[in-house]
């Protein structure tokens, strides 16, 4: 009889994800055996505590030191870059669920026919579906998975852990029920479609190198030459798929249907935990998997971000909702953030352009969170208001909330003063270092009519009259106000001193990806 | 010369029997003669089988059954048969042509196919070629007979389908999540024997229980049961019930539910030939699981306990003779249940499958695998262990006693309290009923315990 | 030689089937023709030394997710032509070209592809396929074999998410719908009863026979309404061509009351 040795699992470093997904599976207990009146009760503490927890273990594992080799048998890469993902990702999704966690943003029985009987019925009853705690740990655990997975087969199933759980989340609005099961739909769909190409990849991937091992493929590039057909195409296969999670031109058609259909803090979530760690796993498939066939790849990904960056931009002035209107400065945002995937060169300019869209990733989920959230206080009869023409007027009629959602969006449009300022610089900085001189003068050109759309929002707030039937502003429960105000806070302090980010993302991707 | 002849090829009385190494080196025409061979068997045991299936039931019903035709009613079945072939094929006007004629086929060939890696005896001398009594084998034989099943379902849902008419496809859809279901908890079931065996190949599963080894518990050496139908016997349970489901027998055979379905998913098959694949492929089956029994939890064609104490017992061709037998009390186990048991409900039968059969199902390999590996191990863990299943066990059962206790109680107290209602106004809500307090009434409240179950 | 003679019978099979399957104009088919290719790519699984995988696609694929695929299909009726009415002019030729386009490309690629040399199936089987995936599965990708199960965890909190109505009020039992029968029979006097069989005490049993009441009277009930109608139209027709055996019922009624 032949022996299995066992395998090493270091549980210490992979201690975050562990806890953040043993949270899920007891929160899927709590559905199963507490009764209705205590489930909310419960998951409330359970979901932040852990997610907490896990935070204060990223912590400890960055004093203990970094590891310099992958954990799990060589499945999970905890490092550097890592580490501030996951501290990152586990802030925003901490406040994304103090937003999550306010009442009624969720339908009360997602089975039933919208506007049906069924459906009125469960609401006055009080039906809520708390499964969406759960849910929302599993999807961050898969966001935490995604950016530090080691190989390509488990990069594929953090995807598919990270983006399940989401698909489902954004069929779940409790108003404009047939907007949001449409997105849930479009985005299952598209989602589906573009982990079939990733698969596509990795399959052809493993046939060039033998392995699905981001270290062994970047080894294989050496070894094996003449096989260029299988490793482009596969790379190219990847590629989409990954682009499609970060919502890059051409794969982009899905974020402003989805963002715009689903609950505002799922959308909050996804605008910034996936938009993190899909852009992690992006940057350890291209800089350490293909890393070394950068001369291929990058005029790709020039066309790629300044596409991203036009359509972004340009689409977002068309936008007559404020959710699709921030969807697509969302898009922007991600070439933006290309442009920092392209100045790639020796390991001093990676460590640079790491620690640029590691600080630029964080400050910019920070504000779309901030953003969204102040999307969900602005009410009509029907729900949030979302049409631009409904806001004219707010900061006469609010002036608070409309200049902190001003504040936001001068952050996003990268204002002086702002932390969106200081994470486009850097971005900026390290791609003109990086020799791409030409894309980041389109940078500043996309960033320029961005601003026009940002501040065309803000003129509508400010100078217009407001309509006599206009939203009513809802007193924000004590989640969304913390929310915004952490937002809003983070990105004052991180626009005015910025240092102290700025270093940890740097110490952070001193390292770089250990492979 | 003694290096010339395999340890594994040529068995002593005490061999365990073939091995994994042993398949594969049969000449075709070795493989040919066994392939006729199990299909003459399985043909002429469903001959048999109707036949004593009707006997047997006909006399545990206090009826003779056939017995014109041929000796003891002997031919019956082939005058059938006969009967079957002959008759017109009646094809109806609407149905899906391709289909309904597929459907039969996919039906029986995989239930044949099933039965290539059962194996019959150890290794054997025919006509000089040493061979075992099985015509394969694989590493993962067993799977290939959940895989056979699987694909056989495809021909009852396709029969359904393909008949166009709504008692059939209402009979084929219930049918097929009846064996889809079933078949999840047979599969569990299964694991045990696996975690025991640590194979998949049936002829080393078999090989597996000729010997139990033994429980140290301390200086005492327990020898433990090698047939896993007693080591394992939650696991055998759950398989003869899930083999009646698989199979849709009675009391699970409500694909076939007259009552209700006409006659199921093929309703639309005149009794011709093709109605006969499906008979055909029915008793087939029944062979089939009746033979994975065997050969996974009655120790195969090893003899049992009193005839295993001859050494000629597991050499040579009487291994057969064991296995037959015991494929033969299975098969009247079938039919004793089928004279003894009534018909289950639709909606009692998936509750069962899911909610029963499943739970318990994981819940005992939990057990199991933990048991292997602590016992891998050596590690006193054992006993404690099993007292704590013991005890969780037990306080689970007190648990629910008492609750169901509760509640009987509770349910008589209430019926108890409509009685007393109702003995005031005699035609409260109309309900057309003499007084209730007549005397034959009288201790009608004691059969308050019967259960109420909710309708479909 | 075998395994070549397999691979090009099973190829043609499975890429036939798999072309049936775009094509084909009733949904069962196409499903029955995916059920064809994961068949056909499990016999080449199991050729190519890898008996495991083979029987788990059959018994997950072909048993049972494709066996979902064919209950879907059954009960809702797909075969209904859709709807193919194009909301995005022209859609259908852009997708088709684009479609195409990859094909060549990956047609190109791959035309030209030289593959490292392989490891061997005789070296990875060296322990036996079952415990050699074993140990691959429990130890270098264990991780990801674990969370996988978050996935199917997830899998099935959202099946319920998305599928489970909550019962509002408990399910009638059988005594309660007897109960209810009753109720209503005290307030309109209807039937509480099942309904009476066609045919009792009639002449023939056969389902379009109306049952006779103990008065001899026929029972309207015992008929299904469109059946009844379709006796009375049969009635009417052959009401020339009686003779006395098949006497109407009317007029058995009418007899029998007179003597």
């Amino acid at each position: 009889m032949n022996t299995i040795t066992a395998p090493a699992i270091e549980y210490l470093q992979l201690a975050p994800l562990l806890i953040v997904f043993g949270a899920g599976i007891l929160g899927v207990l709590v559905e199963a055996f507490a009764p209705r009146y205590l489930r909310r009760a419960m998951h409330i503490p359970l979901t932040l505590l852990s997610l907490a927890g896990a935070f204060a273990l990223v912590i400890v594992q960055t004093i203990k030191g970094v590891p310099t080799k992958p954990s799990a048998m060589g499945a999970v890469a905890v490092d550097g870059p890592t580490l501030f993902i996951w501290g990152t990702i586990l802030v925003l999704a901490f406040i994304s669920l103090l937003l999550l966690n306010d009442e009624d943003h969720f339908v009360p029985a997602a089975s039933a026919v919208p506007g049906s009987a069924e459906e009125e019925r469960a609401l006055i009853e009080g039906n809520v579906h708390t499964e969406v705690y759960p849910l929302a740990l599993f999807a961050i655990g898969g966001m935490l998975l995604f950016p530090a997975s080691n190989d390509l087969l488990i990069m594929f199933v953090a995807l598919e852990v990270m983006s399940l759980p989401l698909y489902l989340l954004c069929g779940l609005a409790r108003r404009r029920r047939l907007l949001s099961q449409e997105s849930a739909m479009k985005y299952f769909l598209l989602g589906a479609f573009s982990s079939a190409f990733f698969l596509y990849g990795t399959a052809l991937l493993y046939g060039y190198a033998g392995s699905v091992d981001l270290a062994k493929i970047s080894t294989a590039l050496s070894a094996n030459v003449g096989q260029d057909a299988l490793l482009f195409t596969g790379a190219a296969l990847l590629g989409v798929g990954l682009l499609f999670k970060i919502g890059a031109a051409p794969f982009q058609a899905w974020k402003p249907d989805v963002y715009q259909g689903a609950p505002t803090p799922v959308t909050a979530l996804m605008a910034s935990g996936t938009l993190v760690a899909a852009f992690g796993a992006l940057l350890r498939v291209f800089w350490v998997a293909i890393g070394e066939l950068d001369w291929d790849w990058s005029p790709i990904m020039w066309g790629v971000a300044i596409l991203t960056m036009v359509v972004g931009a340009i689409l977002a002035i068309t936008q007559t909702d404020i959710k699709r209107m921030l969807a697509y400065s969302s898009i922007a945002h991600a070439g933006f953030l290309l442009v920092g995937v392209v100045a790639i060169g020796d390991a001093k300019q990676n460590a640079t352009a790491l620690a640029a869209i590691l600080f630029y990733l964080a400050v910019y989920g920070i504000a779309s969170i901030g953003a969204f959230a102040i999307v969900t206080m602005v009410r009509d009869a029907g729900g949030e208001a979302w049409h631009l023409s409904r806001w004219a007027g707010l900061g006469k009629r609010s002036p608070k909330l409309a200049g902190l959602f001003a504040f936001f969006l001068l952050a996003f449009a990268g204002i002086p003063l702002t932390s969106g300022f200081f994470g486009k610089y850097a971005v900026f900085q390290a791609a003109v270092a990086g020799g791409a001189v030409q894309l980041v003068v389109v940078g500043v050109v996309a960033s320029a009519v961005a601003a026009f759309f940002y501040v065309r929002v803000i003129v509508l707030m400010f100078f217009n009259d407001p309509a006599p039937d206009g939203p009513t502003v809802v007193l924000p429960s004590w989640g969304t106000a913390s929310v915004v105000g952490f937002a809003a806070l983070a990105t004052v302090v991180l626009g005015v001193f910025p240092q102290p980010v700025l270093d940890l993302a740097q110490s952070a991707a001193g390292s770089l990806f250990v492979r | 010369m003694t290096f010339l002849v395999s340890p594994v090829a040529n068995p002593g009385p005490t061999s365990p029997g073939p091995t994994l190494a042993d398949f594969g080196h049969d000449p075709l025409w070795i493989s040919i003669i066994k392939a006729v061979f199990l299909f003459v068997f399985l043909m002429v045991g469903v001959l048999m089988g109707v036949w004593t299936e009707r006997k047997l039931i006909s006399r545990m019903q206090h009826r003779y059954g056939p017995n014109r035709a041929g000796k003891f009613g002997l031919l019956q079945t082939v005058a059938d048969g006969l009967k079957m072939g002959l008759k017109e094929d009646l094809m109806p006007r609407k149905v899906d042509k391709l289909l309904y004629f597929l459907a039969p086929v996919i039906i029986a060939v995989p239930a044949f196919l099933a039965f290539s890696v059962i194996p019959f005896g150890p290794v054997v001398s025919m006509f000089g070629v040493k061979t075992p009594l099985q015509l394969t084998d694989l590493p993962v034989a067993v799977l290939l007979i959940l895989a056979m099943a699987s694909i056989g379902v495809y021909g009852i849902v396709l029969a359904g389908w393909a008949s166009r008419s709504p008692y059939a496809i209402l009979g084929g859809l219930r049918s097929s999540a009846q064996v889809v279901s079933y078949e999840i908890a047979m599969g569990l079931s299964f694991v045990a024997v696996f975690l025991y065996a640590g194979t998949l190949s049936t002829s080393e599963i078999v090989a597996k229980q000729a010997d139990g080894g033994s429980f140290a518990l301390g200086s005492l050496n327990i020898p433990l049961p090698s047939w896993y139908a007693v080591l394992l016997i939650p696991s055998f349970l759950i398989y003869v019930l899930t083999m009646l489901g698989e199979t849709n027998r009675v009391p699970f055979d409500l694909p076939e539910g007259e009552g209700e379905l006409v006659g199921g998913f093929h309703t639309e098959y005149s009794s011709s030939l093709k109605f006969a694949m499906f008979m055909l492929a029915e008793y087939v089956n029944v062979f089939v699981v009746s033979g994975v029994a065997t050969t996974l939890f009655l120790g195969g064609w090893r003899a049992p306990w009193p005839i295993s104490l001859w050494d000629g017992a597991n050499v040579g061709w009487w291994p057969m003779l064991w296995f037959f037998a015991k494929l033969v009390l299975l098969f009247c186990f079938f039919v004793w249940v089928r004279a003894s048991l009534p018909r289950v409900r639709y909606d009692q039968l998936m509750h069962f499958g899911w909610k029963v059969l499943i739970p318990l199902n994981l819940a005992w390999i939990l057990m199991v695998a933990s048991f292997r590996a602590l016992r891998v191990d050596n590690s006193p863990l054992v006993i404690v262990l099993m007292a704590i299943v013991v005890v969780g066990a037990l306080g689970v059962y007190f648990r629910f006693d008492t609750v169901l206790q509760r509640r009987r109680e509770q349910r008589a107290a209430q019926e108890a309290e409509e009685f007393d209602q109702l003995r005031d106004q005699p035609t409260a809500g109309g309900f057309p009923v003499p007084a209730l307090d007549l005397p034959h009434y009288h201790g009608a409240t004691t059969g308050l315990n019967r259960k109420e179950v909710p309708s479909a | 030689m075998g395994e070549t003679v397999t691979f090009w019978v099973l190829a043609v099979a499975s890429v036939a089937a798999a072309l049936g399957l775009v094509f084909s104009r009733k949904a069962v088919y196409s499903a029955l023709m995916l059920g064809v290719v994961m068949l056909s790519l499990a016999v080449l699984y199991a050729v190519q030394d890898a008996p495991f995988l083979a029987a788990v696609q059959i018994i997950v694929y072909t048993g049972a997710v494709m066996m979902l695929f064919l209950f879907v299909l059954m009960l809702v009726g797909v075969d209904s032509s859709d709807s193919l009415v194009e909301t995005l002019r022209g859609q259908r030729f852009w997708a088709f070209l684009a479609g195409l386009g990859f094909a060549v490309l990956l047609a190109l690629g791959f035309g030209n592809v030289v593959f490292a040399a392989p490891t061997g199936l005789a070296a990875v089987n060296q322990a036996g396929n079952v415990p050699s995936l074993a140990e691959a599965i429990f130890t270098r990708y264990v991780f990801a074999f674990e969370v996988t199960s978050a996935l199917l965890i997830t899998a099935a909190l959202g099946a319920m998410v998305l599928a489970h109505r909550e019962r509002a009020e408990a399910k009638a039992t059988q005594k309660d719908l007897s109960r209810a029968r009753f109720v209503a029979f005290g307030e309109t006097g209807a039937n509480p009863a099942s309904l009476p069989g066609p045919g009792t005490y009639a002449r023939h049993n056969a389902i379009d026979m109306p049952a006779l009441l103990p008065d001899g009277s026929i029972s309207q009930l015992s008929v299904n309404r469109h059946l009844a109608r379709h006796t009375e139209e049969l009635l009417e027709e052959r009401s020339g061509e009686l003779d006395a055996s098949e006497t109407p019922v009317a007029e058995i009624t009418e007899g029998e009351n007179s003597k």
